[in-house]
């Protein structure tokens, strides 16, 4: 009997139900997705840091290093398991040809390091996750690559310094547990040991070590780091350690995940809001019938066992779909780890995980249910028996009225009336769009904003049109000279200003010092936009990225103690600023800079109106060889490669869930909206009303309606939306998010997507006023 | 007069619902003349209303011709057909029919707005001086669930004549009101008529049909009958003698 009144009511709200399935299948389909990109992101990464034997300590070195002492400092050292100083050649981006076709200079930003596959760990693997082996002549090249450029197995790499030719044959892709994320701008490449030997000995590159550390107990990373910078180990060049690794390489999906677990989120309301108004709408239908029910002595408890059949059946049958389609979605959403992290195998637990997201929305959705049938109890017999219907509480009121309106033709009148008499019959419409804008500006307007020149102000870098960034090695001071003198002698550079970044030592409250890359110069030439305070403008000051300043507790005002030339002096903290490069840990000062603590070289250029900004990048990158040249957009470009590809997909993702949803709730809202007032649609029809008057006045309803929703989600996105941004990404470095929005695509451009996918949804919908007959007038 | 509505061999079958298959109209012919007041009388089921609907274009005949002002209506497309409504037809119902959340006021202008002949203001001013005529001027402002069942049928009849329509049908006008409110709804009716407007109604209610001119009946879907009032006083004068002539009539019918 059960099955044959879940079918009769099914039957009888034919859209109803199907909205309601599809809503509780699209939010356990995200949360399924969600949650199982979360198991695998968890898993691979594991799987990835265990196969490779990622070290816990990582110190970049440039410049040669004494095996020996390191050797004899880590055997001292019972923190560390063990050790190695893994060589590099780094090799410069005009000296190198990636792909058949590719000219010189085609790596970009990143750093190009020529590495031999390591002994024991830190081991770079390949596609299937095993230790890369290539032979003579043949190169692993990083899977970043293979995203970015689209090199395939078999394509050439080239090496073409003065007096030093070498051409290489892709035999495979690297997984990289240190630099795979396109955020780290060091790219490790494998080649054979001979190759490597006589890469070695050419002097086509410079050489540099990255000093790496396993340790027995990674509990202690942090005494071990103290006594490390305490030592007399090189560290000319940045320092690492593995929950950096872990948290840039999980960054990316991560994000995605969580975004996609916040649109599960808010479907997930959709489908409550939906159920209650189906819940509600039944009741009032059913009105007599559960009066009936009472007055025979049906208890409340039984009736409303009777209602949540329908939804546990729904719920369940949703829940299974949505499982079952995320299943489908995985690989498209899992993508970019399976690329760059790999697939690891995944144990019950794990498995069990997208199964129990889907279960939880079920509760959830039954939980809800449950709650809103106790409004069964409030239901009295007698008063559902004497009126036959529950009403719709208040009578209508007569404002506002039409004979005082000058301005609005009728059907407009008579849609804005009945929104102000029926609002609480629309609130649930309007919460829906307001969800639907919000869930499809926010990744718009993210998106616009890390596109923009503006996200520069996130990196710690200023704006200009193009930067230059040389190495300290070699010849680096003879080459910054030269490049300053190039600029000075430039007719069409406006202005440039550079900076010298270098590792200073700080000291902390408790006396231990740390090393950190401050960068020296001239901040005022190009500013850049502070959290809090300013640049620094004194030798006695020192601004913090938003993270070094988070992790060494100081706001602005507070000493920071430095030592510079060997004695320790107090700088006054000036400003903080977001940063997201360095992993989010940088500084800038005016301290005096001695030669050989210098790191690298940035330089920005302004160019005169009118200069081309392309012809003069290529020009200079030829010109001022072997320093990196990039205009801004390339530089962010490459930085986020495809942290801005799955941003993409999220927003495309976003996009057709909320026209999706829109449009669903709209084609359920006005079906209803016209059974409801089939009656008062006759009557309007017998006095003279078109069609066109009728369809004018219920899409009016639907697009007024939108139009609220919309300025409310605009307003909720602007507001709300860069905050969820700044949680986000304050992982990375940078807390305040403020969107840099495209105003024609986030006011023009997606709320017409939405008024046409609602306009549309409605006319089609409105198709069945057609079958509503004057002689049916005695239906009100 | 001239003629002002014409239904020639117009037939109605439903395809389909509760009248599936059946012929509720059978070649019906009648001819309205401008400023007639006609009644058309018979049994439940005989087909009156299906009669009102067709000739008012609210449905579409099977077969046959309805031409109204000279012009075949079946042909018109139902945009034209609302606008006939709209501008040339009035019509008042049993059970009143009004918008649900419009003043009484609003209900009357609503039309008048829609079809945009005259100004706003002037369409108030009339709808109001119409209110006045039939006594409920002071409810303008109220709701419809703040007045009695007669005074809602005034709104009505108020409506139905704001954009001055050259004929309203009336299906049973007096049907859900007691019998005071029904003679008033009559002298009422009549005096419109007697201004020069159309009336054609559904009723069976001799009383009712007796303030009419001329009485139609109806019997399995054909106009079987007519009888003509025109020789008694119009309005309130001979009453008596129009009823008693009427179920006369009724009685020779065999009904």
């Amino acid at each position: 009997m059960l099955m044959r009144m879940l079918r009769k009511d099914w039957l009888r709200n034919k859209s109803i139900s199907a909205a309601l399935l599809v809503f509780i299948s699209l939010s356990a389909l995200l949360a399924s997705s969600g949650a199982n990109m979360i198991a695998e992101l968890s898993s691979s990464l594991g799987a990835l840091f265990a196969k490779s034997g990622v070290p816990h300590y990582v110190q970049m070195h440039a410049g040669e290093v004494d095996r020996a002492a390191i050797d004899r400092w880590a055997q001292g050292n019972e923190l560390v398991r063990r050790h190695q100083a893994a060589e590099m050649i780094k090799v410069e981006d005009a000296h190198l040809v990636l792909g058949d076709g590719a000219a010189p200079g085609s790596g970009g930003i990143m750093d190009h390091y020529f590495v031999k596959q390591n002994r024991s760990f830190d081991l770079l693997l390949d596609l299937d996750s095993q230790p890369v082996q290539v032979k003579r002549g043949e190169i692993a090249v990083p899977v970043y690559y293979k995203q970015r450029d689209g090199l395939e197995i078999g394509d050439k790499i080239r090496i073409a310094a003065p007096g030093f030719a070498m051409e290489l044959r892709i035999a495979d892709f690297v997984r990289d547990a240190q630099m795979n994320p396109s955020i780290i701008h060091s790219k490790r490449f494998v080649v054979y040991d001979a190759d490597f030997a006589r890469l070695s000995g050419s002097g086509a590159g410079e050489r540099e070590y990255l000093l790496e550390f396993q340790l027995t107990d990674p509990g202690k990373l942090g005494e071990f780091r103290t006594a490390y910078e305490a030592s007399n180990l090189p560290k000319l060049g940045p320092a690492i350690d593995h929950t950096l690794f872990r948290t840039l390489n999980a960054l990316t999906d991560g994000l995605l995940a969580a975004v996609i677990l916040l649109v599960s989120f808010l479907i997930g309301t959709i489908a409550l809001l939906c159920l209650r108004f189906t819940i509600l709408a039944a009741i009032e239908e059913d009105y007599r019938e559960i009066g009936v029910m009472k007055a025979i002595g049906i208890s409340s408890k039984h009736i409303r066992k009777l209602y949540l059949a329908k939804y546990v059946l729904t719920a369940a049958v949703a829940s299974v779909i949505g499982y079952a389609a995320s299943l489908l979605l995985h690989p498209l959403f899992t993508r970019n780890i399976m690329l760059y992290i790999g697939k690891a195998p995944k144990g019950l637990v794990l498995q069990l995980v997208p199964v129990a997201a889907a279960a939880f929305t079920f509760a959830i959705v039954i939980a809800f249910c449950m709650l809103t049938l106790r409004r069964f109890d409030r239901i009295s017999a007698v008063e559902a028996l004497r009126s036959g219907a529950a009403g719709e509480g208040r009578p209508p009121g007569t404002k506002p009225a039409l004979h005082r309106n000058r301005t609005l033709s009728v059907p407009v009148f008579l849609a804005v009336k009945d929104i102000v008499g029926r609002f609480k019959m629309y609130r649930m419409l309007l919460l829906v769009f307001i969800i639907s804008s919000f869930i499809m500006l926010v990744p718009v307007n993210f998106f616009h904003t890390v596109q923009s020149p503006g996200f520069n102000n996130y990196m710690g870098i200023e704006r200009s049109d193009l930067r230059i960034d040389l190495q300290h090695a070699g010849s680096a001071g003879d080459d910054y000279r030269s490049i300053v003198a190039q600029l000075e002698n430039d007719n069409d550079v406006e202005k440039y200003a550079a900076v010298l970044v270098s590792s200073f030592k700080t000291v902390g409250d408790d006396g231990t010092l740390e090393n950190m890359t401050v960068e020296v110069g001239d901040f005022a030439a190009f500013p850049l936009e502070y959290m809090q305070g300013s640049a620094p403008s004194r030798a006695d000051e020192i601004a913090l990225s938003y993270l070094n300043g988070k992790e060494m507790e100081k706001k602005v005002g507070d000493p920071v103690r430095l030592i510079v030339d060997g004695r320790e002096i107090t700088l006054k903290v000036s400003g903080i600023y977001q940063d997201v490069t360095n992993g989010g840990r940088t500084a800038k000062a005016a301290l005096p800079v001695r030669l050989d603590t210098v790191l690298r070289y940035e330089i920005a250029v302004d160019l005169k109106p009118g200069a081309d900004v392309a012809d003069k990048r290529d020009r200079y990158a030829q010109a001022m060889h072997p320093a990196k040249v990039t205009d801004l957009a390339g530089y962010m470009a490459q930085t986020f490669g495809n942290t801005l590809e799955q941003l993409k997909l999220v927003t495309r993702v976003a996009t057709v869930v909320a026209l999706l949803v829109s449009a669903l709730i709209t084609a359920l809202f006005v079906k209803m909206a016209v059974a409801k007032d089939a009656g008062q649609i006759a009557i309007m029809k017998s006095i003279g009303f078109s069609m066109l008057h009728v369809r004018i006045q219920y899409v009016t309803k639907a697009l007024l309606v939108l139009v609220a929703g919309i300025a409310v989600g605009t307003v909720l996105s602007n507001t709300a939306g860069p905050s969820a941004a700044g949680v986000a990404m304050s992982f990375m470095g940078a807390a305040r998010i403020k969107f840099a929005i495209d105003p024609l695509q986030a006011y023009v451009l997606y709320p017409a997507l939405l008024l046409a996918a609602v306009t549309v949804t409605a006319l089609v919908s409105l198709a069945s006023i057609r079958k509503v007959k004057m002689s049916e007038m005695n239906a009100t | 007069m001239g003629v002002l509505l014409e239904a020639k061999e117009l037939s109605k079958s439903y395809a389909s619902g509760p009248n599936d298959g059946q012929q509720v109209l059978k070649k019906v012919n009648l001819q309205i003349r401008k400023g007639e007041f006609i009644a058309v009388m018979g049994p439940s089921g005989s087909g009156k209303s299906t009669l009102l609907f067709n000739l008012s274009g609210m449905d579409r005949a099977s077969s046959g011709s309805v031409t109204f002002g000279g012009e075949d209506i079946c042909s018109f497309s139902e945009k034209r057909l609302s606008e006939l409504r709209l501008t040339k037809m009035g019509f008042i119902f049993q059970h009143i029919h009004l918008l649900k959340n419009l003043s009484l006021l609003d209900n009357i202008v609503l039309s008048a707005y829609l079809a945009k002949r005259s100004s706003r203001k002037s369409i108030n001013a009339r709808a109001l001086e119409y209110m006045r005529k039939s006594g409920i001027d002071e409810l303008a402002g109220k709701s419809i669930t703040q007045a009695s069942g007669g005074q809602l049928q005034r709104v009505a009849i108020c409506r139905a004549l704001i954009n001055q329509p050259e004929i309203v049908f009336g299906d049973e006008p007096t049907g859900a009101l007691n019998s005071k409110s029904a003679g008033e709804i009559m002298d009422l009716l009549a005096d419109i008529n007697e201004a020069g407007t159309t009336i054609l109604l559904v009723t069976h209610d001799v009383k009712v049909a007796a303030k009419t001119e001329r009485i139609l009946f109806m019997l399995d879907g054909s106009l079987v009958a007519e009888r003509n009032l025109g020789k008694y006083r119009k309005g309130k004068g001979d009453v008596k003698a129009r009823e008693e002539d009427l179920a006369g009539w009724l009685a020779n019918l065999g009904l």
